[in-house]
């Protein structure tokens, strides 16, 4: 029991010392790669993910049957009026502590690019770009807990890198709570941002929401959990996911500020300055 | 030194640690939803550079840019169904206004064709009445058979023999550079060849230069083709930029005196030897002293890329003379020393910001 | 466009310019390297804390790849003639008809190193990640030496696991990226420090800076005992050799090998007592293995002279009498045109074969000076 509730309830404090609402270290950095369109790195906690996006171009040739099992597509086919968002995981063999293979054709693997998909292509505005592909290719280097959110923090990271439009950031976090669903505990605390022992322990949920607002794009829970935790595990994650859309809006920001700086993008024009004739 | 492993560029820390978010974290969530005010919100933050005048054009996917009605939407923006009248960002990009409209170019893209661009493309498929070339963009661009010159400077109908015989003109694979003449309305550009200076390249050599807006790339500049000459025994060599990012190197190739002197033909027959060669895909001979000018120049654009520098023909031209001078300076095998790469690449850019 | 990337397409032309130029003395590369300078690379290892060891390696054009090492205790399978000392030159041809590297079922000590490659946007099972995959197992296992080292005890083993990732699409042939990240994060690479004694159930030393490297280093002049293997890859054009080439050198290469290299144990032992403080000179390198690799150049469209060129000078008189003969079959197969660019037929000469090998192999040459370089790496 991560949380061993005897100590939890004398200092509040969980197993990595942190309280209920506090996010893990996160640490974020784009233009990891100078070959592709957009590339991130992003780091919550242990869980490292890399991120690198191509795109929009040419579709490949026709996807069939034959190839369903090489990634998920999101929004709509590859020649009609939308780009169609690919996604692609690789969860490398090193990234948990017990080694363990995951060959391509892995459900949860495939139903987590079916999920990433869906997310990006309801909010990249792929009405621009009809007949082309997005590709987003995704590598798993070491995972702690929260896995799904990470990847789609890094795949925003690097849409927004490779200059693809969107609505807003997609930011997601993890969410749980303190008691089992057994318990009758009125004092259970809903957990912001859930580590791997967190996660494996106790109910959890991954929500991934749209800037700064409230709107959900995102929600996947695969635990079972009294309805009357959902909506405080709901108000924490959304919460937390506003707070890493300001930590992921400073990382664009440096990036364009260090581009201005270097001279190689103009500064612009905004709507203060004098007319130009 | 036959192999440099450089340890890896260190990452500027983030300045801003974790825990004052958390402590803010109560204060900002009530702060949550847009702002409307004219000036680009300022984000609560630590950092001190959101205030620097240089930085207040800079904007990021869902901000706000404007709610006032009377300015219109350009590029990169959007208008929400929600809020009618307001504009907001999807890019990260400067906004740029002319007049009325505002848009943001983004601080990174893939090349957009617009009318009138030259461009080097590469044939990728060849179909009934048409090729399809890759621009470097988000589609592929398509060439008709109609809007090629036929060799010899004939003016005919295209025919059924034209058609058949499709890939004596342009193959899989080949270079070419066009002219952009139209746009579908997905964004999809139409090319032509129609002219002298346009058509199936030879002698030389290629580089991809990536980026476009912003990014380091090869920006649209007066003079995209000029030929220039090469020092250390070279010979006249072209360059052609093309504004998508693709650069064409070549040995300068006097076509137009020579037929003339050969054949003393007149000015009228002249349109007619020109084109005879257009699509040979064989190459003159070249000596090795113009080889080696061409991958000095090729070195220079590239460190110009990586280094971030604009790519244009006043660069270039800069570069080349100082990667000669380096060259003579600095190298082991003198003028024989072409290399650019790593840290003679970051060697030649600071001496040209330098001046 | 992932299906593209396999095949570099350029032109004719192109082809034969890139083929001229490298054929010149000395041959002048596109980028203006010289023919034994490789491309500038950033390494660094230790990046992953949850692995044994790691590494990743980029190089300027943007590619990358990453590698992890993780080792698990592993009971050992009880063999006919176990006699507590393996020797692995008897089961190499077995291991290398099936599939030793995955080591299903199979007798030997092969199966205790396992080697992923995953490559994105191909699948698993694809014949180019294979292939790349038996390459690079193949040179750790010939090495002989390496499977000794992850002996415990009579009872016991390390079965060590390799994943390659490489991180960007495979723009140009991945296998010496891949080589090189491999040999770093094996030299990286520590397991714990072994506490029990004799044939016992192994436990370990929980401090991991009691850990030994798997690859030892000497305790007096801190470095590396034996190195682990790497992979070049080496072309030839018309008389020139030229190592690293990139994927536009490879297109017009009339022979490319992969040979991969280690350190000659044997040699080195003998040479402990002479104290070189050079060590590139006091160092033997011995050959692993070679293996061919099918240039892009075989698959590329033959250009078209102008003579053949049915496109080429309507307007001349001299030519449209040419080609109402038709000699364009005839033509294309005939001696090489200056200026136009022919796919090269046949297989390599074996003179030029050991031409590069021996370039490759002599001391103090091109090998060497990789190996130093990379042992130059901060390891700790």
């Amino acid at each position: 029991m991560p949380l061993d509730t005897s100590t939890y309830g004398l200092a509040l404090l969980r197993v990595d010392g942190r309280r209920w609402n506090e996010l893990r270290r996160i640490h974020a950095q784009i233009r990891t790669q100078a070959a592709a369109d957009g590339s991130s790195y992003l780091e919550m906690g242990h869980t490292k993910v890399m991120c690198v996006v191509t795109g929009p171009s040419e579709p490949g040739p026709r996807r069939g049957a034959a190839g369903g099992a090489a990634g998920g597509g999101g929004g709509a086919g590859g020649q009609s009026k939308d780009a169609e968002v690919v996604v692609n995981i690789v969860i490398a063999g090193f990234s948990s502590v017990d080694r363990k293979r995951r060959g391509r054709g892995d459900k949860r693997t495939l139903e987590m690019q079916s999920t990433l998909a869906n997310t990006l292509a309801a909010t990249l505005h792929t009405h621009l770009f009809p007949h082309s592909q997005i590709n987003i290719s995704l590598h798993v280097l070491s995972q702690d807990g929260s896995l799904l959110a990470a990847l789609i923090n890094a795949a925003t990271l690097a849409c927004v890198d490779a200059g693809i439009p969107m609505t807003d950031y997609v930011t997601a976090c993890t969410a749980g709570s303190t008691s089992t669903y057994a318990a009758n505990d009125e004092g259970a605390d809903p957990l912001l941002d859930l580590n791997h022992q967190e996660e494996q322990e106790l109910p959890g949920l991954t929500v991934a929401t749209l800037g700064d607002s409230d709107r959900v794009v995102a929600l996947v829970c695969e635990s079972r959990v009294q309805i009357s935790r959902l909506e405080g595990m709901l108000a924490v994650g959304v919460d937390g996911c506003k707070q890493v859309r300001e930590i992921l809006d400073q990382v664009i920001k440096a990036q364009g500020q260090k581009m201005i700086l270097e001279g190689t993008v103009d500064k612009g024009t905004g709507l203060n300055d004098m007319d130009l004739d | 030194m036959p192999i440099t492993i450089l340890p890896p560029k260190q990452t500027p820390q983030p300045s801003l640690p974790p825990h004052d978010i958390d402590s803010d974290s109560d204060s900002s969530s009530s702060n949550g939803g847009a702002d409307l005010s004219l000036s680009p919100p300022s984000r609560k933050s630590h950092n001190n550079n959101n205030n620097n005048p240089l930085f207040t054009n800079l904007v990021t996917p869902g901000t706000l840019i404007t709610p006032d009605p009377q300015w219109m939407r350009g590029h990169g923006t959007y208008i929400p169904p929600s809020h009618p009248h307001t504009i907001f960002s999807s890019l990260a990009g400067i906004t740029t206004r002319t007049n009325k409209l505002i848009s943001v170019t983004p601080l990174r893209s893939r090349y957009t064709p617009e009318v009138g661009d030259l461009v080097v493309g590469r044939i990728i498929e060849v179909q009934a009445k048409r090729w399809k070339v890759d621009i470097n963009s988000t589609t592929l661009a398509s060439l008709p058979l109609s809007a090629i010159n036929l060799p010899g400077g004939i003016l005919r109908k295209r025919t059924e023999t034209d058609e058949l015989q499709i890939r004596t003109f342009f193959s899989e694979g080949d270079l070419l550079v066009a002219e952009v003449q139209s746009l579908f309305q997905d964004g999809a550009a139409v090319l032509h060849t129609r002219s002298l200076k346009y058509g199936k390249l030879r002698n030389g050599l290629f580089v991809a230069v990536s980026g476009q807006s912003g990014g380091s790339g090869v920006v649209r500049s007066r003079r995209q083709v000029w030929t220039m000459e090469g020092r250390n025994g070279g010979g006249k060599m072209d360059v052609i930029l093309g504004v998508n990012g693709y650069v064409w190197i070549s040995k300068h190739v006097e076509t137009i005196a020579k037929e003339l002197e050969q054949k003393h033909m007149g000015i009228t027959n002249m349109e007619e030897n020109v084109s005879a060669g257009v699509y040979s895909s064989q190459n003159d001979g070249i000596d090795g002293g113009t080889m080696r000018e061409m991958a000095r120049l090729r070195g220079v654009v590239v460190a110009l890329v990586e280094n971030g520098c604009r790519v244009d023909e006043d660069m270039i031209l800069r570069g080349y003379e100082e990667a000669c001078e380096m060259a003579l300076m600095m190298g082991e095998g003198g003028v024989e020393d072409v290399y650019l790469g790593g840290e003679r690449g970051e060697e030649l850019v600071r001496g040209l910001r330098g001046r | 466009m992932a299906q593209q990337q396999q095949h570099v397409l350029l032109s004719p032309a192109e082809l034969a310019y890139l083929h001229s130029s490298l054929s010149l003395t000395p041959p002048i590369r596109p980028d203006g390297r010289s023919a034994t300078q490789f491309r500038p690379l950033s390494a660094e290892t230790g990046i992953l804390p949850g692995t044994n060891g790691s590494a990743r390696v980029c190089f300027a054009d943007g590619t990358e790849a990453i590698v992890g090492v993780k080792a698990e205790i592993e009971r050992t399978k009880r063999r006919w003639d176990d006699d507590g000392v393996y020797r692995e030159n008897a089961q190499q041809h077995q291991e290398q008809e099936g599939e030793g590297k995955e080591g299903e079922g199979q007798e030997g000590s092969g199966d205790w190193v396992e080697l992923t490659v995953e490559i994105p946007g191909l699948r698993d099972d694809d014949s180019g990640t294979a292939f790349l995959g038996r390459m690079l197992g193949e040179a750790l296992l010939a090495d002989g030496g390496f499977v000794g080292r992850l002996r415990v005890n009579r009872r016991f083993h390390w079965k060590v696991f390799l994943d390659i990732l490489l991180i960007s699409p495979p723009l140009s042939y991945p296998l010496p990226l891949l080589s090189l990240t491999t040999h770093l994060a094996l030299l990286a690479t520590r397991l714990p420090k072994l506490k029990s004694e004799g044939d016992e159930d192994p436990f370990f030393d929980d401090d991991w800076a009691a850990a030994r490297y798997l690859y030892a280093r000497d305790p007096v002049t801190k470095k590396v005992v034996e190195r682990p293997p790497v992979t070049l890859l080496v072309m030839a054009v018309g008389g020139n050799i030229i190592f690293d080439p990139s994927k536009e050198e490879l297109a017009v290469a009339d022979v490319a090998l992969a040979v991969s290299i280690g350190d000659d144990a044997t040699a080195t032992k003998t040479k402990e007592d002479e104290m070189e403080v050079d060590s590139s000179s006091g160092r033997n390198l011995k050959l692993l293995s070679i293996r061919t690799v099918d240039p892009p150049s075989r698959l590329t469209p033959p250009g078209v002279a102008n003579a053949a060129n049915s496109a080429y000078g309507h307007a001349q008189v001299v030519n449209t009498a040419a080609t109402q003969k038709m000699p364009e079959a005839r033509q294309t197969e005939s001696e090489a045109v200056e200026g136009v660019w022919k796919p090269p037929r046949g297989g390599a000469k074996a003179s030029v074969m050991g031409a590069l090998v021996q370039k490759v192999l002599v001391k103090g040459g091109v090998a060497d000076e990789v190996l130093d370089a990379l042992e130059g790496v901060d390891t700790s």
